[in-house]
């Protein structure tokens, strides 16, 4: 993976397009799906209600199980919305990837580590923010007498953030592998074929992948925000 | 450029992504929230307190329903009951006042029976008696009679025994 990015120069910040532009799009995706599914709500629903409240209820079976109490109802919107982005942006990468000579503008954005923990950064000073507001200062600063609870902390990070980026990005390398391959083969009537099928294998797989991912994501920011919501 | 946590560390981070993410995330956040969460999720929690009430309703309505069936039970045999009664007395009633019916009916003929013979016994006794006076009147006349015509002494004897005889039937 060599390459290119466009990047936007404001001052001093850098924007890489080639995540921001397909990170816009996700949570245009998003928001216009679940926009059009919630159109006029009824008592007795209809299919486009129904596909949207089987995916509330989905993420809300995953934070309600860990996480009672009054956070559990905002952490329920942050959750819902945090899967589908998540899923939208894994899966944006596989099918659409634009490269104009030799600079890609648009990719995965869960395949830079940038992304990912912001992502992860967030759920985390949620978690934290959460926690000193259940427990107090003090109760909330006990936990780290035991500094093996500061270690945690760093790679609840690290895992929650470089699970997601490692999966997406590693995805994303063999895709454009097994498709220079299939274009750039010795014989390219014998690797066009192979590679048309290994690609098409390694994109249900990957799409497979990007669902479990954002599920990990979401399980797993749920646990992490529990522990500090949570009085042991 | 290399693509990659080092080489973006080595050109300087490009914390411009993570603004852009934060930014991005926060906005779809509020947007679903206002736009689609909230509308949805009230409108479950609504459908849930519908079907809460209307499970209690239902459970309200079916004790109603078997107390007013035991009720409409319970006056159904008493309404059985009554009409029984109902039926014994009227019988009874109805036995009493035929007795009586006939009883007096009874009483009346014989009363009527011993009025007409004491009537009979009467007209006979009248007719008797006129029929004596009218014998007296007779004899008077027929004294008379023979005391106006010369008569043997034969004759009169044989005119008063035939006049007896005919008397005596």
């Amino acid at each position: 993976m060599n390459d290119k990015y466009p990047y936007l120069v404001v001052g001093p910040v850098r924007f890489n397009l080639a995540n921001d532009i397909p990170m816009l799009v996700s949570a245009i995706i998003v928001f216009a799906v679940v926009f059009y599914l919630s159109r006029k709500p009824k008592l007795r629903p209809d299919g486009k209600q129904n596909l949207l409240e089987w995916v509330i209820d989905f993420t809300n079976g995953l934070v309600n199980g860990e996480m009672p109490g009054k956070q559990g109802g905002f952490f329920q919107l942050f959750a819902f919305t945090m899967f589908l982005f998540i899923f939208v942006m894994n899966q944006l990468g596989l099918f659409i990837d634009v490269n104009i000579n030799g600079v890609s503008w648009f990719h995965s954005p869960t395949a830079s580590p940038l992304i990912t923990m912001t992502l992860a950064s967030t759920v985390l000073f949620l978690a934290h923010y959460w926690g000193v507001e259940n427990k107090g200062f003090a109760g909330y600063a006990k936990r780290y007498l035991n500094p093996m609870n500061l270690l945690e902390e760093f790679t609840n990070f690290m895992t929650l953030s470089l699970r997601l980026y490692g999966n997406i990005f590693a995805g994303e390398i063999l895709i454009t592998l097994i498709r220079n391959m299939a274009l750039s083969g010795v014989v390219p009537i014998l690797s066009f074929p192979v590679g048309f099928v290994f690609e098409m294998v390694w994109m249900g797989f990957s799409v497979f992948i990007g669902s479990i991912q954002a599920y990990i994501f979401v399980i797993l920011s749920t646990v992490y925000t529990s522990h500090q919501v949570v009085s042991e | 450029m290399n693509y990659g946590m080092i080489s973006a560390a080595a050109e300087g981070l490009t914390y411009g992504d993570t603004i852009f993410g934060l930014v991005t995330f926060i906005a779809l956040v509020l947007l679903v929230g206002k736009f689609a969460w909230g509308p949805v999720t009230k409108m479950m929690a609504k459908r849930q307190d519908k079907i809460t009430s209307d499970l209690d309703y239902a459970d309200q309505s079916r004790d109603e329903a078997e107390k007013l069936l035991a009720q409409r039970k319970s006056e159904l045999q008493n309404t059985q009951a009554d009409a029984v009664k109902i039926i014994n007395t009227a019988k009874a009633n109805g036995e009493t006042q035929g007795k009586k019916i006939v009883a007096d009916a009874h009483a009346e003929a014989a009363d009527l029976k011993t009025k007409a013979e004491a009537d009979i016994a009467q007209a006979k006794q009248d007719a008797l008696n006129s029929a004596r006076d009218q014998v007296a009147d007779l004899s008077v006349a027929i004294a008379s009679k023979i005391i106006g015509k010369e008569l043997t002494a034969g004759d009169q004897q044989a005119l008063i025994d035939d006049y007896i005889k005919g008397l005596g039937d």
